[in-house]
């Protein structure tokens, strides 16, 4: 485990010592050096760094990847300030991590839900230092975002704190011991920050500027989720992004389903390429299918 | 007619038992659980990580790390939880860990035998 800290730049709500952030790297086994860096970043409230290092990240790493994955603000083992808690601090923070990290070479990114958000905030940021994005059940900050996360975080608020009881005696009842106690994590912080309210004042992006990202782009859905049964989504995702349904899977599919996710994802990175350009070996004449002119 | 067997390396002293091994993770756990104010509960092999110790997924992952810090590279926690389904990381228990970290200690053990034996087989034959 490392404890990264990020100095407290003005904007981001931390105060003068910055924000320490958990992260955990893997390396491709025996020392081999990596092909590629891949930023895994997760999701909002219940998530953390954990719902990657115990699906997919073993095997990128082990496919030749260098992975990083950390826990956003507030989550799992970093830092929980009162507040600072909007999508564009969280993009920074990303920035942050990276240059802390010394990772100058373009990264492929993948998010799941509210990470996969994060992620297009940094591509749109930064487009020249990211070779691609993959996201699990995730939208760019566009405003029909907006209004989706602010209903969401307004439903929450009511269930984990005006009825954390009950809805935790739910929750144990019906999804087991292990999701009611990321649930009374995710009531903690909720309670004691401004996390709510935050986010749903995040700043967003128009349709037509997401359109203008040029990187390539995986857009992963569950087939029964509420976001893949939108109409319009596609319209906000990046011109060539390619749109995969998984049928039979919901909003939680990285859990449920991460030997399809990890699939996906091996071969799509490695369609991208590594992030240095391959050299090109001339083609010996006379090959079948040579381009002899 | 019975054919002799070329002796297998003996199973090292140095490698811990399960007994060790278990004392060990057990005093890594109160270390997490004290943080979290929760300490005087029993920790023995059939012990659930979530079940009986409230731990949340990230806190194996931090658990990880100590094992790697403990025991060094050949204790490679990802690397088993890669086989595992989630609900089977959920449904955990000290044993399951513990046993691991033995079968780990004994190939890492085993292997610095034969590297040593090879050494020594070189050193014979120059």
């Amino acid at each position: 485990m490392a404890m990264i800290h990020l100095g407290g730049p003005p904007g981001t709500g931390d105060g003068p010592d910055g924000i320490r952030l958990h992260v955990q790297r893997l390396s491709p086994p025996g020392g081999r050096p990596p092909t590629a860096t891949v930023v895994l970043v997760h999701g909002l409230l219940t998530d953390s760094l954990a719902s990657w290092y115990f699906t997919v990240a073993p095997d990128l790493a082990a496919a030749g990847l260098d992975v990083v994955m950390y826990d956003q603000r507030g989550h799992g083992r970093s830092e929980r300030p009162g507040s600072g808690y909007r999508l564009e601090t969280f993009v920074s923070d990303l920035e942050r991590l990276l240059d802390q990290l010394d990772i100058t070479t373009p990264v492929h990114l993948v998010g799941n839900c509210f990470g996969g958000t994060v992620a297009y905030g940094y591509a749109l940021r930064h487009p020249e230092r990211v070779a691609g994005i993959a996201t699990i059940e995730a939208k760019p900050a566009t405003e029909s975002w907006l209004t989706d996360i602010s209903g969401i975080m307004r439903r929450i608020v009511v269930e984990l704190v005006a009825h954390e009881a009950e809805s935790l005696a739910w929750v144990t009842a019906h999804r087991g011991a292990h999701t009611a106690r990321l649930a009374k994590s995710a009531a903690r912080l909720v309670r004691t920050t401004t996390i709510a309210e935050d986010v749903a004042a995040s700043r967003t992006v128009s349709e037509e500027r997401v359109r203008s990202l040029r990187c390539p782009a995986l857009a992963v859905y569950g087939a029964d989720s509420e976001l893949a049964g939108e109409d319009g989504w596609r319209r906000a995702l990046p011109p060539g992004a390619r749109t995969v349904m998984l049928p039979g899977e919901g909003h939680s599919v990285l859990a449920e389903a991460p030997a399809r996710i990890r699939t996906l994802l091996l071969s799509w990175i490695g369609e991208q390429g590594t992030a240095t350009p391959p050299v090109t070996v001339p083609v010996a004449a006379g090959l079948e299918g040579a381009d002899v002119s | 007619m019975t054919t002799v067997e070329p002796t297998a390396p003996a199973p090292a002293q140095k490698t811990p038992t399960a007994q060790a091994v278990l004392a060990d993770v057990a005093g890594m756990l109160r270390t997490m659980l004290d943080e979290e104010g929760l300490d005087d509960i029993e920790i023995a092999m059939d012990t659930r990580f979530t079940d009986d110790l409230e731990l949340e997924s990230i806190d194996l992952v931090t658990l990880a790390g100590t094992l790697q810090d403990r025991y060094g590279q050949e204790v490679n926690f990802a690397e088993f939880v890669a086989d595992l389904e989630l609900d089977e990381i959920i449904g955990l228990t000290v044993g399951q860990l513990v046993e691991y970290i033995v079968r780990c200690l004994n190939v890492a053990e085993i292997q610095a035998a034969e590297t040593r034996a090879a050494e020594a087989g070189v050193a014979e034959g120059s």
